[in-house]
């Protein structure tokens, strides 16, 4: 039995500062739901299927299931919580509420943050609803509602595809 | 109009007819947003592993490495010697605190009627043997790496034909054999026997419908708190059933039930997995009591796919017989289910279900189906999605296509000779079911339509066919005295409770449970619509055994909106009236000439028509929480509770239609089209109806094509223990052309007319798919008898037809 190795964790999480110790082993989603008490991202499968988990570091979508919390060290993270302006819900958020785009809304924070990391990028509508749902489980939905919600941001005014490819006006706001 | 209605009581069923069920201009059919959607955006959802602040101790469940053997050495002497351990379990720590867990639906013949928490011979691999509690879960996982066992293994029975083989190892050998019990419905087998020799022709397959992992998103979870002080027992636990999950941890814990409350937070999906109590969560609950702290646990995706317990594992040998014209003269089916290692709480009910729905929307001169429940050493079956009711879909289905290939008729022609019409409503089965409305031809019509002109590809390497079947769905489970009959021990009422506050907000309690299907928007819907205020009055309270109603059922079997829902109609319309009653007391006019309209800001006021006197909702709600100026003098407090037991099943029903693209090179399916066409009645919300059908099609293909939790044949050893084994449908299994169409004819058993579609959307989807497949391959046609259908399956069909090569 060893003890296990434990270190101070510095990172900007959401655009605030957060510092804490964590153990080696300890994983990214577990630091950010427990000992930064985020629960907002969720733990679906902790083996990089689902998608649950997703958040952006440094503003690319990753598991954070599938990283140590020390690997964040120095690193921005963008989590859920993050997404409403100032309680208020974004306009993603907004889109996938009118097209019933969740049901248990568990599968929901993770399906957000990789549809915001594409509609950063510019992805369009073909590629978003493809490759990046591709990449998440929803047993409640059949996707259909979340399509829904992909193919209406692509036709809403100041949507994702009017958007300046690496920021749009989510990004910026 | 009376001045109050009769004082509280059972329910009314002499009273006034129920509300008029034409539109309302009310909250009931309009896709309001839904209520709880924003924080769940926000991340703000309070899902259970989301608790616990800091303060709790974390539980990791030892569980049997091997399928069947006897537990010969349980040493925690280096475990506990650690000095993170805060508490170790074993079998015998398990046996001295505890009772067994009480069983519920149980099948003719059973002897098994309680289920052991942590017994010395284990039955399945992953069955629970002790519990470790530590500070964090990961040392408690280092803990448990120290804990030594040894088993003794004995021979593993795996699969349902090895259980009834001669000489089969005993997975339980005081009961002398691996039948758990068994049952007929409908006609006797000599009688279908009869009917059968005297058809023109008889169809005869080998079908079965495979184990399948319940996957909610969210695993199963809870958070356990014993107050020494007062002797409570606090759960927070992610279940669909709080009152029965209650009963039976007082039970095994040896607590009064009004020792334990029982409280749901938000739930990340349920689909039937959360229907039970599992040793597991009693063994959480009693690390509390021992420990007179707090206790969570979470089930990692392994234990999800492994030790949750599953659905379906169904096989039948079934036969439907014709005559000349390609009338059905019988239907016989003989269903082997696998119960898994014991009989669960819901147990054999999902294959009795099987036999009960064996006929569907057809008639039949003669119909049965026999039921054998089998003891296998995996782990046990539950209530799954759309339960019996898609194996039987499943079976008719392919029964009735196969039919009309052997006879060289279209399927639809064969479909239509035997349909039960809408004028044969009320129609009562063989199987003594009572179809109350619809129009199953019509629904069938409008799906063969759908794909009259899809492409049909019979040559090349991609082929392409498509199939429309009907199917309906039983809900709003059920009439008490059925389910007493049914030998099951629960009750099928649902009770609703109206408080409108002193401030004039209304608060709703009722027995259901939102696990994400949206229930509560519905409910509230329901009760803005009876009451005549704005939804934005009206909050729903689920969930909590210290505060919600009593429920045995609570939200499964496509019930809430059926038997709640019409609870609350009910009460709605009491609640209305007193506050009628209430308002023209205080504008000194009859309750006949108060009109209730919202204002200005969502501010509901009564005026009196007479004098212009108005008063607003909150006003009379304030007043009547004084007592002033009630009309009954007995009457106060401003609650109304209705007790709803449904005097009948009230049955949906749909007709779905798939186009299918099959790779002759892989053995690949590819859904390329998805039409159904459903009907449960007025829907109080199309949009959260259509989601609910939407994800129930994709569960449906996930049986049909890619799910399958499976066994190692010789050692009984899960073989699908994560995601990347146990295939969820992705979005490419579920096509973007997914068209969701309905119809609404009103049921005659609830009030509102309302029918259940939480099952219904997955009932036919594995069928539809299949037969597509031998639309467009009939050279495999034949052997289309199980799901899922997958790439390696299908390929090897193909090879065997000459069609692949390899």
């Amino acid at each position: 039995m060893t003890t296990a190795a434990r270190r101070t964790v510095t990172l900007t999480v959401n655009g605030a500062a957060r510092s804490a110790p964590a153990e080696d082993r300890t994983l990214l989603s577990d630091f950010l739901r427990h000992t930064l008490r985020l629960t907002g991202t969720h733990v679906g499968c902790e083996e990089g299927v689902c998608g649950a988990c997703t958040v952006l570091l440094d503003g690319e979508p990753v598991r954070s299931c599938l990283l140590l919390a020390v690997q964040a060290q120095g690193r921005t993270v963008e989590t859920v919580e993050g997404l409403a302006d100032d309680g208020r819900l974004n306009a993603l958020q907004r889109t996938l509420k009118e097209t019933h785009g969740l049901q248990c809304g568990f599968c929901t924070p993770g399906v957000l943050m990789s549809l915001t990391a594409a509609e950063r990028e510019g992805l369009d509508e073909e590629e978003t609803a493809g490759q990046v749902l591709a990449g998440h489980r929803c047993r409640c939905t059949g996707y259909a509602g979340i399509r829904a919600a992909v193919a209406a941001r692509h036709r809403a005014p100041g949507g994702p595809r009017q958007a300046p490819r690496g920021g749009g006006a989510e990004a910026a706001g | 109009m009376t001045a109050a209605p009769a004082g509280p009581g059972p329910d009314d069923t002499t009273a006034r007819p129920d509300a008029p069920q034409q539109p309302t201009g009310g909250p009931i059919g309009r896709s309001v947003p839904r209520l709880h959607d924003d924080r769940l955006l926000r991340g703000q959802g309070r899902f259970t592993d989301d608790i616990d602040d800091g303060t709790a101790l974390h539980a990791v469940v030892l569980r049997s490495p091997v399928a069947h053997g006897r537990l010969t050495r349980f040493d925690a002497g280096a475990a506990r010697a650690d000095g993170r351990a805060v508490l170790v379990l074993g079998p015998d720590e398990i046996a001295r605190h505890t009772r067994p867990l009480p069983t519920v639906w149980r099948i003719r013949g059973q002897r098994q009627d309680t289920i052991e928490l942590a017994p010395r011979t284990v039955r399945y691999a992953g069955q629970p043997v002790g519990l470790v509690v530590a500070a964090g879960r990961a040392e408690a996982e280092d803990v448990a790496e120290l804990v030594e066992t040894g088993y003794e293994p004995l021979p593993a029975v795996v699969g349902t034909d090895a259980a009834l083989a001669d000489g089969a190892p005993l997975v339980h050998p005081e009961y002398g054999g691996n039948t758990a019990g068994s049952a007929r419905f409908g006609d006797s087998e000599d009688e279908v026997e009869r009917a059968l020799a005297g058809a023109a022709h008889v169809v005869t397959r080998e079908l079965g419908v495979q184990r399948v992992a319940y996957t909610s998103l969210e695993t199963r979870a809870l958070l356990a708190e014993w107050t020494p002080g007062t002797e409570q027992l606090t759960v927070w636990a992610g279940t669909q059933v709080p009152h029965p999950f209650r009963y039976g941890l007082a039970r095994a814990l040896r607590l009064r039930v009004d020792q334990v409350r029982v409280a749901v937070p938000d739930l990340g999906g349920a689909f039937g997995g959360k229907t039970v109590l599992h040793a597991d969560e009693t063994l959480v609950c009693l690390a509390a009591r021992l420990l007179g702290r707090r206790v969570a646990w979470t089930e990692d995706r392994a234990e999800a796919l492994t030790a949750s317990y599953q659905g379906r594992g169904m096989s039948a040998t079934a036969r439907l017989g014709l005559d000349a014209d390609g009338r059905f003269v019988a239907l016989d089916a003989h269903i082997t289910g696998d119960v898994g290692a014991f009989v669960s709480q819901a147990g054999t009910g999902p294959f009795q279900v099987a036999a009960q729905a064996i006929e569907g929307p057809y008639r039949f001169g003669r119909a049965g189906a026999s039921v054998r429940a089998v003891w296998t050493n995996a782990v046990p079956t539950g209530a799954y999605r759309g339960y019996g009711m898609q194996e039987a879909c499943w079976i008719r289905e392919r029964l009735v296509a196969e039919a009309a290939r052997e006879l060289g008729l279209p399927a639809a022609e064969l479909r239509r000779r035997n349909l039960i019409g809408p004028e044969e409503l009320p129609y009562t089965t063989r199987t003594f079911s009572t179809y109350d409305t619809g129009d199953y031809p019509r629904a069938l019509h409008s799906a063969e339509q759908a794909v009259a002109d899809a492409p049909r590809v019979r040559e090349g390497r991609i082929r392409r066919g498509a199939a429309a079947v009907p199917s309906i769905e039983a809900t709003g489970y059920g009439p008490t005295s059925l389910l007493e009959a049914a030998g099951m021990e629960a009750g099928g009422w649902e009770s609703g409770r109206i408080r409108v506050n002193e401030d004039g907000t209304v608060t709703v309690f009722a027995g259901v449970v939102a696990m994400g299907q949206g229930i509560e928007t519905a409910l509230a819907q329901i009760v803005a619509d009876r009451l005549g205020v704005p939804l934005g009055l009206v909050a729903v309270r689920l969930g909590d055994t210290d505060t919600t109603p009593r429920s045995e059922f609570s939200s499964q079997a496509s019930r809430s909106v059926v038997v709640a829902g019409g609870a609350l109609m009910r009460a709605g319309a009491r609640m209305r009236e007193r506050m009628h009653a209430l308002a023209a007391s205080l504008l000194e006019t009859s309750a006949e000439d108060v009109r209730l309209d919202v204002e200005g800001e969502d501010e509901p006021v009564f005026r009196a028509a007479k004098t212009s006197r108005t008063a607003t909702w909150a006003q009379v709600a304030h007043r009547g929480w004084l007592g002033w100026g009630r009309p009954d003098p007995d009457r106060i407090v401003l609650e109304e509770t209705v007790d709803f037991d449904p005097p009948g099943l009230t049955y949906a029903y749909a007709a779905h239609a798939a186009a299918v693209a099959v790779d002759l090179d892989t053995g690949q399916i590819t859904v390329e089209g998805y039409w159904a066409f459903s009907d449960s009645g007025p829907l109080v919300n199309p949009m959260i109806a259509e989601g609910q059908i939407a994800g129930a099609v994709a569960q449906g293909l996930g049986i049909a094509l890619t799910e399958e939790a499976a066994l190692d044949p010789s050692t009984g050893l899960p073989l699908t223990t994560s995601l990347r084994d146990y295939e969820l449908p992705a979005p490419a299994t579920v096509p973007t052309a997914l068209h969701l169409s309905h119809t609404s004819t009103p049921g005659t058993v609830a009030p509102g007319g309302f029918k259940g579609l939480g099952e219904g959307g997955m009932l036919p989807a594995p069928v539809v798919v299949a037969n597509a497949v031998a639309d467009a391959v009939p050279e495999i046609a034949r052997r289309l008898e199980r799901t899922p259908l997958s790439p390696y399956r299908v390929w090897t069909m193909l090879r065997d037809a000459g069609l692949a090569t390899g």
